[in-house]
């Protein structure tokens, strides 16, 4: 039987490893917004179902996240990881109201211990989601009379954030953890035109847009006692630059993040976190935010409960202020064959406001997490 | 157990992903500026007026004895146009009695029925007669109306052809006429019964006649026969009668169809003159084609997205006929532009049309809706931006249209375009 569960395990993570090689990256965005419209877009999350549904405040300690790097070295085994996260969308604004919804993959992980100190590991996770699609109706004085028209602009894609991570512990308080962030992606770009007038004929114009860029993160984990863990981390992104087709159409400096959590686990199964991150999203021509979030895992054993709060800033958004999201989440867990097989579900309500626009919104999360 | 367990989990799993992945719908009322794209949909609308930069007609395209029409009509002050035809010989013996192969000598003709089919009428014109002309077996493609002056002074008969249609069964059963009305091509046959006075038989032509065929009516008359280049050229029938080898004569029927025809005319108004000028012209006869060379701006080549094109024509020369000789003008891509000679293209997206309607009055504008030939311009930059205007069908219909040249200033050929700009995709 034993065999069995292996063989099937090792299934399961041939199959993620697929995944993650063949997977197309404009698919991994990890929330569409209308906030995305203007500037680079919307930062996407690095973090696991399980972290999220904390509110992403066990995203720092999570080994299947990619928020700190040094949360590897929890990785004791060999584990990958998928998330699938299906958003229902309302925006209001000026009094009206659109109801949308998206399905997206955000995030995949896989790692696995080198050695009793030594665990590397690495994955796709969104780092700007660039999916939208706005229809404005206007007209247009052609040929001596008003030529009413819809115009529709759209992306469809997200720059993806390719880690390659290690984690090394070097005393039982004492970890570190770097990492290199390869930013690739695309969005496929729509401009379209129809007029009401069908003798005039619509037009469409699309393009893929290429992005890319590099980044570099660090981390450290202090554990003073063994019930409390305080993790501190940075990343450094140079720039994304934009091409289309062979022409640079764009180059835009990213931010520098800064961050730090602490957790305290006052029993084995009750845990609680909190965190706090900064990103100068001012150098990319946006607000500088800053991030917190608050969570707890409640229950020892395969089925425990999850809950959270998080709130922060949009880097992008119309005005002088930048916009705002909070959110709340709850969630839970299953293991299966002796925990080889995890399945998180989570349930994300998210306010977004700024600019006279108020974005709402649900998002299911499904997690499965292997460890053959 | 564990193994169902973690079988029945992924099975879950993958039922919820499915259920839940498969929806899509991104799409919202943008509000600009706030929340819509820096960049902007820009669509322009401007009238090229010196884009045709070269242009010439040519006439001789279709002669009338190439056409596919036979065009008669009798239109006062305007033109007088006969439609004129020879058939083939019958030989000087037919076959005696059906089955065999005993030939006897033709010695006379009762009758000869001549059908001939109208293909295009004016409906407004009442009493429709066609007029029936015996003419010298030797005419050609070089007869002219005046060189058969001694002709027309006599006709044969005449045949009212609404008159007739409006008899029982379409048939007059005391002169032998009939009109036969094709209810799906509209196609008017008409039959006339010529005897062996109106058509005698001569050995020494071995049955070949000659005829020309003048139309008038209350008012303006104008039709188109078909012709042998149609497949319904005129056709006759020989009700002879045939030596039974010596013993008696019996009658014997024998048709045949024309070998030649044509149609001659005489320009009564200069406004139908043929000759050429610096004017782009268009139809007529022989058919003329004017060919206009496009100099398009590089952007509107490379770099647009055409949303309409219109070519805007303004006549010089207006067509003369009746409502029912309105024709099709076509802007008919060309393959490679040898002036004259340019072979056209067979491809459907690069020939726009127009109707051209009689009435049309000098100064009028004639649009011609060109877009798919623009945007096939742009997708094939190695074709020839020339386009021949011709009439389509052409040799079918008389009036000849022409429009001011690019040479005109003011009033030279336009083309009136609706883009939208390259969109500034990879911008933030």
């Amino acid at each position: 039987m034993r065999q069995a569960v292996r063989r099937l395990g090792g299934q399961a993570v041939r199959t993620a490893l697929a995944l993650l090689a063949a997977y197309p990256p404009n698919r991994l965005s990890a929330q569409d917004s209308q906030f995305s419209v203007r500037g680079l877009g919307v930062p996407g999350r690095w973090e696991s179902v399980r972290a999220r549904t904390t509110g992403g405040a066990f995203g720092p300690f999570d080994p299947r996240s990619s928020v700190a790097d040094v949360s590897l070295t929890d990785a004791l085994q060999l584990t990958a990881t998928a998330a699938e996260a299906t958003t229902y969308r309302r925006a209001e604004i000026g009094g009206s109201r659109d109801d949308l919804r998206s399905s997206r993959f955000p995030f995949m992980g896989l790692a696995g211990p080198l050695s009793r100190r030594f665990v590397v590991g690495g994955g796709f996770a969104t780092y700007l989601d660039r999916t939208y699609s706005i229809v404005t109706r206007d007209s247009q004085m052609l040929r001596g009379a008003y030529a009413p028209y819809t115009d529709r602009i759209g992306s469809d894609g997200a720059v993806a954030d390719l880690r390659f991570a290690a984690g090394a512990r070097f005393r039982s308080w004492l970890a570190i953890g770097a990492g290199a962030h390869v930013l690739s992606g695309s969005s496929r770009q729509t401009a379209q035109r129809i007029y009401d007038d069908t003798t005039f004929l619509g037009t469409t114009q699309t393009a893929v847009v290429r992005y890319d860029g590099f980044g570099i993160s660090g981390s450290v984990a202090l554990d003073p006692v063994p019930a409390v863990r305080i993790v501190g981390y940075a990343r450094s992104d140079d720039r994304l630059r934009t091409r289309l087709g062979d022409t640079e159409t764009d180059r835009t400096d990213l931010p520098t993040t800064l961050g730090a959590a602490v957790r305290w686990s006052p029993s084995p199964s009750a845990r609680v976190a909190g965190t706090v991150m900064w990103r100068s999203w001012s150098d990319a021509g946006g607000f500088n935010t800053t991030s917190w979030s608050a969570g707890a895992e409640v229950g020892a054993g395969p089925t425990p409960l999850r809950f959270g709060v998080r709130g922060g800033q949009l880097p992008f958004g119309p005005g002088t202020v930048a916009p705002t999201e909070l959110g709340v989440t709850l969630g839970t867990g299953k293991g299966f064959s002796g925990n080889r097989a995890l399945v998180d579900l989570g349930l994300e309500r998210l306010v977004r406001t700024g600019g006279g626009l108020t974005e709402t919104a649900w998002t299911v999360l499904v997690g499965l997490t292997i460890r053959p | 157990m564990r193994r169902a367990a973690l079988t029945a989990a992924l099975t879950a799993v993958a039922a919820l992903t499915a259920a839940t992945a498969c929806t899509e719908d991104v799409t919202a009322p943008g509000h600009c500026p706030d929340f819509c794209p820096s960049g902007s949909i820009n669509g322009v609308d401007t009238v090229l007026q010196t884009v045709v930069q070269r242009d010439s007609a040519f006439r001789g395209f279709v002669q009338p004895h190439e056409a596919s029409s036979l065009l008669a009509a009798t239109l006062p002050g305007v033109i007088d146009s006969r439609a004129i035809f020879r058939t083939l010989p019958i030989g000087d013996s037919l076959v005696v009695e059906s089955g065999t192969t005993t030939m006897g000598e033709i010695v006379g003709v009762d009758s000869l029925t001549l059908a001939l089919t109208i293909t295009r009428r004016d409906t407004s014109a009442h009493n429709l007669t066609l007029v029936y002309y015996r003419l010298p077996l030797g005419i050609d493609s070089t007869t002219t109306f005046g060189g058969l002056a001694g002709s027309w002074t006599d006709s044969l008969r005449s045949l009212n052809v609404d008159s007739v249609y409006a008899l029982a069964g379409h048939v007059d059963p005391l002169r032998g006429d009939s009109v036969f009305v094709d209810t799906t091509t509209h196609y008017v046959t008409v039959i006339a019964k010529l005897d062996s006075a109106m058509a005698p038989f001569v050995p020494a032509d071995s049955g070949k006649v000659a005829f020309g065929v003048r139309v008038v009516a209350d008012s303006r008359a104008s039709v188109a026969l078909g012709s042998v280049e149609s497949g319904l050229g005129p056709r006759i029938t020989w009700y002879a009668e045939v030596d039974s080898v010596g013993k008696d004569t019996v009658p014997r029927p024998a048709s045949t169809s024309d070998q030649f025809d044509s149609f001659v005319f005489n320009l009564v108004s200069p406004a139908v003159d043929t000759t050429l000028d610096s004017t782009l012209a268009v139809g007529g006869m022989p058919v003329a084609r004017s060919i206009m060379r496009f100099a398009l701006p590089r952007a509107i080549r490379d770099s647009v997205q055409i949303s309409r094109a219109t070519l805007v024509l303004v006549t010089a020369r207006p067509p003369e006929g009746v409502p029912a000789d309105s024709f099709t003008l076509a802007a008919h891509g060309v393959l490679a532009d040898f002036g004259a000679k340019s072979p056209l293209s067979p491809d459907a997206s690069r020939v726009a049309t127009t109707r051209v309607h009689i009435g049309i009055a000098r100064g009028d504008t004639v649009r011609i809706e060109m877009t798919d030939i623009l945007r096939s311009w742009q997708i094939d930059t190695l074709a020839p931006t020339t386009l021949a205007l011709r009439q389509v069908p052409e040799g079918t219909e008389f009036p000849e249209i022409r429009f001011e040249p690019s040479t005109n200033t003011g009033l030279a050929p336009a083309l009136h375009v609706t883009y939208v700009r390259r969109f500034p995709f990879g911008k933030p």
